[in-house]
């Protein structure tokens, strides 16, 4: 174990995207000031992978090329492996987004590591790495112990806290594509459609997450959840009565067949509580219910309830979170 | 289209999850396995693509112990799964996601392919790592959370979206790759009785276990942890939703602390 870590980086907006801020945040605290080694790969990378050096890493490796706008992950695990080899990693982290779950799962073949996804705490002792990681939709944790000689982690979003800034002056060493094989360019990404601006939070992404079920009775009522969410700055989530129904796209669907969701409070509105829409949300830290059965089972999962008639509670509580807040 | 589809037995949903003995894993005893959920929606996709383009096969591979495999194998052959090959494991190996993407891959590449489907990630590790490793394991691309997948026989070109933290992209790409699923059915076709019956006649073909590459990195459960039950929720008591929504506001701000 040389004990140098790669963090692979990923940008939001033109800079370092705030996953990778809690990536540097760990490799400094496992490999040390000097064991860190950041990555950047992407159009104009250049100028964010100078980020890096505000949050304390002095070396970096940046591939600045127009062709990675889309690329696919096996061009970017093309290009790690070789960044991680010329450094001498033995660790590769990314952000747990769906970037870095596929990068870390073509390295555990092309860079023979230990791999492990949704980690929530890395501890290395001597040589030993372990993560510890959420299973079962958030009914257990596990502790994975890597073996061999190369690990890659990708850590879960939110859960461990950014790197403050500590700038130090950086040097970014420039990395070609021209090794990547030509097949693997053959794909196209046409279009992204960006979520609108304004338009909240993304689900996965979301720190409070309000969502409604059958209890909200109509599509025509589902504007009640979403003013709630709004007033709490929080992603709109739907349990599948309500996405089989029509009243709102699948795309909102937490639980089994959905989203599974794990942001610091998550309030459910008008949902009974079903096994499959329980395993995509009971390992959120706070949760709260409300519903006109008090012996529905989202009860037994909630830390808070209230049994009440919603569209007389949540327009009210709606209006005091916004009294409270000050909007 | 040559199509396999790879498939994993994984604990109901509904199952009651204890520790084994030694701390260190999920205790199987009396566990019911059942096909993974973004698997069975595989599988479905699989069936709906051979039955928009005529000619098409649909093989289906898993790997692990007897007998939930042969079970989750005989499952999509009922449902109408053409041929199933069966990986099998050396006694007493703990599955880690890129072994079995390896056990995987000398499953398909037994079988001529085009397309590999698979479910995004199993609902008991959650990794999501299959996809991605097969893909690198056959040097094809790979592609994960992907919705919408269609075929364009004017251009010979798969066409998709991917629903990823950017948003949702729309992609296409050419033949041979791995597509990993996170479209869901909520209402897969099930299995008629009289192809359930003809499934349990049919032969799986098998192949044998093979250890790992010397060099390879792997992963070991060491402990497996149940959170403290939660012990119901605390019920607000009121007199007008006013008063609920302040008392509300008050709880998350001052003791659970989770207010914006």
């Amino acid at each position: 174990m040389t004990g140098i870590t790669l963090v692979v980086g990923e940008l939001h907006d033109g800079n370092l995207s705030d996953a990778t801020r809690e990536v540097v945040g760990v490799a400094l605290q496992l490999s040390g000031k000097e064991g860190v080694v950041g990555f950047l790969a992407g159009t104009s990378a250049r100028s964010p992978a100078a980020g890096f050096g505000r949050l304390g890493v002095a070396r970096s490796i940046v591939v600045d090329d127009v062709r990675l706008d889309g690329a696919v992950s096996a061009v970017v695990a093309h290009l790690v492996v070789q960044a991680a080899d010329s450094v001498g990693a033995d660790l590769v982290l990314v952000g747990g987004t769906t970037f870095g779950r596929d990068l870390v799962a073509r390295l555990g073949v092309r860079w023979n590591a230990a791999v492990a996804t949704e980690a929530t705490a890395l501890t290395r002792t001597g040589t030993t790495l372990e993560v510890r990681r959420p299973i079962f939709g958030g009914r257990a944790t596990e502790t994975r112990r890597m073996e061999g000689g190369h690990a890659a982690v990708a850590l879960r979003p939110h859960a461990f806290p950014p790197a403050s800034e500590s700038p130090v002056p950086a040097t970014l060493t420039p990395l070609s594509i021209a090794g990547v094989p030509e097949a693997f360019w053959a794909p196209k990404r046409l279009s992204v459609e960006v979520a609108p601006r304004g338009a909240g939070p993304t689900l996965g992404d979301a720190s409070i997450v309000v969502s409604g079920g059958r209890g909200v009775r109509s599509a025509e009522n589902f504007p009640l959840v979403e003013e709630l969410a709004a007033s709490l700055g929080a992603a709109v989530g739907a349990s599948r009565a309500v996405t089989d129904a029509g009243w709102r796209p699948a795309s909102y669907q937490v639980g089994q067949t959905g989203k599974a969701v794990s942001p610091q409070l998550y309030v459910a509105v008008g949902i009974s509580g079903a096994i499959q829409h329980l395993v995509g949300m009971v390992s959120s830290r706070v949760i709260v219910a409300i519903n006109s059965d008090a012996s529905a089972p989202i009860f037994k999962v909630a830390d808070y309830g209230i049994v009440g008639d919603l569209f007389q509670i949540v327009p009210a509580l709606t209006n005091e979170i916004k009294r409270a807040r000050g909007l | 289209m040559e199509i396999v589809v790879c498939v994993k037995p994984v604990p109901d949903a509904e199952t009651r999850l204890r520790s084994s003995p030694d701390g260190t894993t999920l205790d199987i005893e009396a566990v019911k396995f059942v096909l993974a959920g973004y698997d069975e929606s595989a599988v479905e996709q699989a069936l709906l693509l051979k039955e928009s383009i005529p000619g098409s096969k649909v093989r289906v591979v898993s790997v692990g112990p007897p007998p939930r495999t042969e079970e989750v194998l005989r499952a999509s052959l009922a449902l109408g799964c053409d041929l199933a090959t069966w990986v099998e494991t050396a006694p007493g190996v703990a599955p880690d996601p890129v072994s079995t993407a390896r056990a995987l891959a000398r499953g398909v590449a037994t079988l001529p392919y085009d397309l590999v489907l698979c479910g995004k990630q199993a609902g008991d590790d959650e990794a999501g790592v299959v996809g991605g490793a097969l893909g690198e394991l056959l040097s094809v691309p790979d592609f994960s959370a992907v919705l919408d997948l269609r075929w364009d026989p004017a251009t010979s070109r798969l066409r998709f979206q991917r629903s990823t933290e950017a948003g949702v992209e729309k992609w296409e790409a050419p033949l041979p790759c791995v597509v990993a699923l996170q479209q869901a059915w909520n209402d897969p076709r099930t299995a008629k009785l009289p192809a359930i019956l003809k499934s349990r006649k049919m032969t799986i073909g098998k192949v044998p276990p093979e250890p790992a590459p010397a060099s390879s990195g792997s992963t070991r459960s060491t402990k497996f942890e149940l959170p403290p039950a939660r012990t119901g929720a605390k019920l607000i008591d009121y007199k007008t939703p006013e008063e609920a929504a302040q008392k509300l506001v008050k709880l998350l701000k001052e003791e659970a602390k989770v207010f914006p």
